[in-house]
């Protein structure tokens, strides 16, 4: 293989690695607990600006062309983790204003307003992350390590293996296969179920979004130490529906369905469009593939709208009646799930229909 | 001072263009439950539509009723092709925000893939300045918000005073009894939705008029200043929608004026987070329409 091509392949995988972790993230807040977060992209943001503020650096080096705060230059793992400690402290605090007492449809909306107001924000004060123009140059971590950039690279894809590697088996399979998996599973499907059993729905909610918020900004963190740059172009809110798509055409709540998703929503498309020989104007291309991205969750929602590989329906052992108390609850949270599937809002008569046709 | 006072004048307009389109969107989510984020770009393609006319040598008026038919066609086609089926496969409340953001993101690289990422402008010509004091208008813009009173006080009648009206009050607020009453409340959804499109489309043109240059990103740029005008008031009111319009016009162009530029829509957006805070069903929302969460 040519050196060009091994760093294609390598720079794709780093793209597939942090693809991953990001519809895993969302999976959890989304697929899992039913949060909508159409902010998803702040939090990647707010890690990756954090992973470069900390690598780059006072903001007068490079001759000072691009201003941001702090400007530190701490030593390589720690920048990673700072990205995702403050990606998730700042989940916290868009958690406290959103999940407590708003509907979910409003929540999204919420989270769109604040999403929108960011970038706004980053935008209006040059001072702070460097404005529109972004933060870049940013260098990359152990890089004087390696003798061949090839060889850095392959580094690199290790390295964003291993981070998918412990992100999956601490974190996203310690939830997702647990009880509290299941209780998260119980506040998406009918949520005053679950707290009628005596889960704390808003508290679930919370964690779940500050741990997704956290696993977002390592993903941005490792993307940003690795191109070098990021700027407000680059996490409009609709990027979010990017992981949307992925999620919903691997398969909303399955942690393989939606890795499944990575690999033909963001990679498979942003990379055939490159092999599309350019016609029209430039901006055509680019028009198109957003074309298609809706066009492609539309379609999944209509004709498959449990994805591609749908999440197990978790079904109670049957061990006939009253063999655990947790039993025909249990049973009538999955029940109610087909019918909070089906979306009204009126809960009541879901609960009812769900507790009903479960015992 | 005055600085305050030219900022009320623009406020004042603002505050016009954002009540026409922030109660065409406030209907839509009143009568469907449905928070229909393609409705910043239907404004554009309205625009768009109205620019095609003004190249055709029509005038402001003709402008504003071609750009508002187009608007209305095109919101009654997506809620009768696109929303309504998702609804009949039982596609949940957030799911019809993910189709509605699609359906979003779809026509706007439609139109930027047609126009392409280029400015245009109407070409209505520049009208008088008058002014009273530091309160400085122009006659268009002076026309703005003749046109905005003149569409919520028809919009009052309609809703108090018509059958129509009635049937659109009665299915918002609850469509099985309304449909066990007699009203047909498809044909009343659909004139809901052809309204709050033509509403949409005027307000795309005369947001237009206003800026004067316009791209295919300008009404989905606008669009979270109006979900956030409806959402001050509570979403699915109307005299909400006009209220929080009213108010968020006057925030953005006074700190417009007297803050930075740059943040007018920042605290705009502040203010309705601070807003939901304490009342999270928005100024004008009813117990009902509030959360569930414990």
């Amino acid at each position: 293989m040519s050196a060009a091509a091994v760093f294609y392949l390598t720079t794709l995988l780093v793209y597939v690695g942090v693809d991953i972790l990001a519809v895993w993230s969302l999976n959890l807040q989304w697929g899992i607990a039913g949060i909508p977060n159409l902010a998803w992209i702040l939090f990647q943001s707010a890690g990756a600006y954090t992973a470069a503020v900390l690598t780059l650096g006072p903001s007068s080096g490079n001759g000072g062309f691009q201003s941001y705060i702090i400007g530190a230059r701490l030593p390589f793992p720690l920048p990673v983790l700072a990205g995702g400690l403050v990606a998730g402290a700042l989940a916290a605090l868009v958690g406290l204003v959103v999940l407590r007492r708003l509907r979910g449809d409003y929540q999204a909306v919420v989270l769109l307003v604040i999403t929108v107001t960011a970038t706004l924000l980053v935008e209006n004060f040059p001072r702070f992350l460097n404005g529109p123009a972004g933060l870049a140059l940013i260098p990359q971590p152990l890089s004087s390590r390696f003798a061949s950039s090839i060889g850095y690279a392959w580094f690199y894809v290790a390295l964003t293996a291993a981070v998918c590697a412990v992100v999956y088996f601490l974190v996203v399979r310690r939830i997702t296969g647990s009880p509290l998996g299941r209780a998260l599973r119980a506040t998406r499907d009918c949520d005053f179920a679950a707290a009628a059993l005596g889960k704390n729905i808003v508290g679930l909610r919370l964690f779940v979004f500050v741990v997704g918020g956290v696993i977002a900004g390592i993903s941005g963190a490792l993307l940003v130490e690795f191109i070098t740059a990021w700027s407000p172009g680059g996490w409009m809110y609709v990027e979010s529906l990017v992981v949307f798509t992925a999620i919903i055409v691997g398969g909303t709540g399955n942690d393989f369905g939606v890795m499944a998703g990575a690999l033909l929503v963001p990679v498979l498309f942003n990379e055939i469009t490159r092999y599309i020989p350019t016609f029209g104007s430039p901006y055509l291309v680019d028009a198109l593939q957003w074309v298609v991205i809706g066009g492609l969750a539309l379609l999944f929602m209509w004709f498959r709208p449990r994805g591609l590989f749908p999440e197990r329906r978790r079904t109670m052992a049957l061990g006939g009646p009253g063999t655990t108390v947790a039993g025909p609850g249990q049973a009538g949270v999955e029940a109610g799930r087909a019918g909070a599937s089906q979306g009204s809002g009126a809960g009541t008569s879901t609960a009812a229909g769900g507790a009903g046709s479960g015992l | 001072m005055s600085t305050l006072i030219a900022s009320v004048g623009f406020g004042l307009v603002t505050a016009s263009i954002l009540a026409l389109a922030a109660v065409g969107f406030t209907l839509q989510f009143g009568i469907s439950n449905l928070l229909n984020l393609a409705y910043g770009d239907t404004m554009t393609a309205a625009a768009f539509a109205a620019y095609l006319a003004n190249r055709a040598g029509a005038d402001l008026w003709l402008m504003l009723l071609t750009g508002g038919a187009f608007g209305a066609v095109v919101s009654l086609a997506l809620n009768r092709f696109v929303y309504t089926p998702f609804r009949r496969r039982k596609t949940s409340l957030f799911g019809m925000v993910i189709v509605s953001l699609s359906v979003a993101v779809i026509v706007q690289n439609l139109l930027l893939a047609g126009f392409g990422p280029s400015f245009f402008t109407y070409q209505i010509g520049q009208s008088r300045t008058l002014r009273a004091g530091s309160l400085a208008l122009t006659v268009n813009q002076l026309l703005i918000i003749a046109l905005a009173v003149a569409a919520m006080l028809a919009l009052h009648l309609l809703l108090t005073r018509t059958r129509l009206g009635k049937a659109m009050r009665a299915t918002s607020t609850n469509p099985s009894l309304a449909l066990g009453c007699g009203i047909n409340t498809p044909r009343v959804v659909g004139m809901a939705w052809l309204l709050s499109g033509f509403l949409c489309g005027v307000a795309g043109v005369v947001l237009v008029a206003n800026t004067t240059a316009f791209q295919s990103t300008t009404g989905n740029d606008f669009l979270v200043l109006v979900v956030a005008a409806a959402m001050l008031g509570g979403v699915g009111k109307p005299y909400g929608a006009m209220l929080g319009a009213l108010v968020l016009g006057l925030v953005t162009e006074i700190a417009a004026g007297i803050i930075a530029p740059g943040l007018k829509e920042g605290f705009a957006f502040a203010l309705l987070v601070l807003v939901l805070l304490v009342r999270p069903q928005g100024l004008f929302g009813d117990a009902t329409s509030r959360a569930v969460a414990a």
